[in-house]
């Protein structure tokens, strides 16, 4: 006999009511007297997504080469150990008396730029191993069979030199405008808010999903990137409308809801993975509850005319055990003045503007 | 006088790259008592007086990051109330005029951190950390 034991959550209702998103939400919390779990559905039947979630990882977006899909127990248990011995090494005091760091860098590269970041204790990365469907997965790709980017087409790779051709022309750091996105606080970084949805191996990989019938929204905290799906019946802005995350219309096949994004902003595609994509681009997002804590992110990208394959990836999103805060990113964006601060002085010190470094 | 002996950096993607801002050729270390705590998106910003070789004072303003981090493993702004001295190593901004910095190590005066990197994984050494913090009345 199936006994189950229904909450309800008015509290959550008025919250969401009062947001703007009308009333048909979060209605139960369902589990069974056998501690069974069981899909918690909104009032109309569908699959309940809401909540915060998280899809922070150890496990890299892409595979390394020559590796297995899947690590065995012991690689993993490993890898998660060696994280956490390293967090414990980073916690470790530091010699009160230390001086000042090295003239010309302390050898720290990629961001860090030689001059470090800054402490540890800001860092939240993630500390496991991506688990999906009970595998201890070592790359996010699933699709090409290798876990890695499927090649470009030589008409991307031109698109891709002809951008980078045309940015030359302006110095990186001339105005605002000229600096990333996520610089300027108008995205956050990476791709972390999507399509497709990743995480950014930094911090704040976190995301809170609001359902209802006609609408899902996604909020990214970093930058509080906000996704706004439309459910039903596609009706596609027009090919010259090109909102920041695409136009997104969702709909659902039995108990996942599929999500079909076209229509990027170029600007916005211009950088990381997505360069070079073409206004044919889509990506496809499967999202299923797998259990209480988990749900299943699949995705898939498609442009013939950038990759020669498509490629798709799964990842989990794990609950997260808290809440996620306002990420109020420009009023307090003292980096973009000091960047550009620091471009005219070392202008004013080498007597003139510099060719911009690339 | 030594190196640290633990050089803490994290080089990885950020909200912005790093050597865009800050001068590899102007390297700093600071001391001195906290006077205000900018706790903002996108980087927190911790200003410190201290005193010049000449021996007039200067306030330093210090990069961290996102707060929000600290906030979800319970932390708060007031672990870092005025007047409690810190040390700091990092680079000077490259506009000299302005006194930034990022805060590649940021400690007490004894050289502990002043939070722990740790999510709350429970390990042994985190509880030993965390109880002899808490017995200095500390976060």
């Amino acid at each position: 006999m199936n006994m189950r034991r229904t909450i309800f959550i008015p509290a959550v209702l008025l919250m969401i009511a009062s947001s703007g998103f009308s009333s048909q939400t979060t209605a139960q919390v369902q589990a069974r007297a056998d501690g069974q779990w069981v899909m918690p559905r909104t009032a109309d039947g569908r699959p309940d997504l809401q909540g915060n979630w998280t899809n922070a990882t150890i496990t890299p977006i892409q595979r390394r080469r020559d590796q297995d899909a899947v690590y065995s127990p012991e690689e993993a248990s490993r890898l998660e150990g060696g994280r956490a011995a390293r967090t414990e090494a980073l916690n470790q005091p530091s010699d009160p008396d230390r001086v000042a760091p090295p003239v010309g860098g302390d050898g720290s590269t990629g961001a860090a730029g030689g001059v470090g970041g800054y402490n540890y204790f800001w860092i939240d990365a993630g500390d496991r191993v991506a688990m999906f469907d009970g595998e201890p997965r070592t790359s996010l790709i699933i699709d090409p069979a290798d876990g890695r980017y499927p090649s470009r087409t030589d008409a991307s790779r031109q698109r891709m030199a002809e951008a980078s051709q045309f940015r030359r022309q302006f110095g990186q750091y001339d105005n605002p405008e000229n600096r990333p996105l996520a610089e300027r606080c108008v995205v956050s970084f990476g791709s972390n808010a999507g399509p497709p949805m990743l995480p950014n191996y930094f911090y704040n990989n976190n995301y809170t999903i609001v359902q209802t019938p006609d609408h899902i929204m996604i909020m990214t905290e970093m930058v509080h990137d906000v996704r706004i799906i439309q459910m039903g019946t596609p009706k596609p802005l027009p090919k010259h409308v090109k909102p920041w995350f695409g136009d997104s219309w969702g709909h659902w096949e039995g108990d996942t809801l599929v999500v079909e994004t076209t229509n990027f902003s170029p600007t916005q595609l211009n950088r990381g993975q997505l360069s070079g994509a073409t206004d044919n681009l889509k990506i496809t997002e499967r999202l299923t509850r797998a259990d209480e804590h988990t749900l299943n992110y699949e995705f898939t990208v498609d442009d013939p005319e950038t990759w020669t394959d498509t490629w798709s990836g799964e990842v989990p999103f794990t609950r997260l055990p808290g809440l996620v805060y306002e990420y109020a990113c420009h009023e307090g964006n003292y980096a973009m003045f000091n960047v550009l601060s620091g471009a005219r002085a070392q202008e004013r010190r080498e007597g003139g503007r510099q060719t911009p470094e690339r | 006088m030594g190196l640290a002996t633990v050089i803490t950096v994290v080089p990885l993607m950020a909200h912005h790259a790093f050597g865009a801002e800050f001068d590899r050729d102007a390297p700093i270390r600071l001391q001195g008592p906290v006077v205000k705590l900018e706790w903002v998106n996108p980087h927190a910003w911790i200003h410190l007086e201290i005193t010049k070789e000449d021996g007039t004072n200067e306030v330093w303003m210090v990069e961290g990051g996102t707060p929000n981090t600290l906030l979800r493993r319970g932390l708060r702004r007031d672990c870092l109330t005025p007047g409690t001295e810190i040390i700091v190593d990092g680079y000077q901004t490259k506009d000299h005029s302005l006194t930034r910095a990022n805060g590649r190590d940021v400690t007490f005066t004894d050289g502990t951190k002043i939070f722990l990197g740790s999510s709350g994984t429970g390990a042994p050494y985190e509880a030993e950390m965390l109880a002899t913090r808490q017995q200095q009345g500390r976060c």
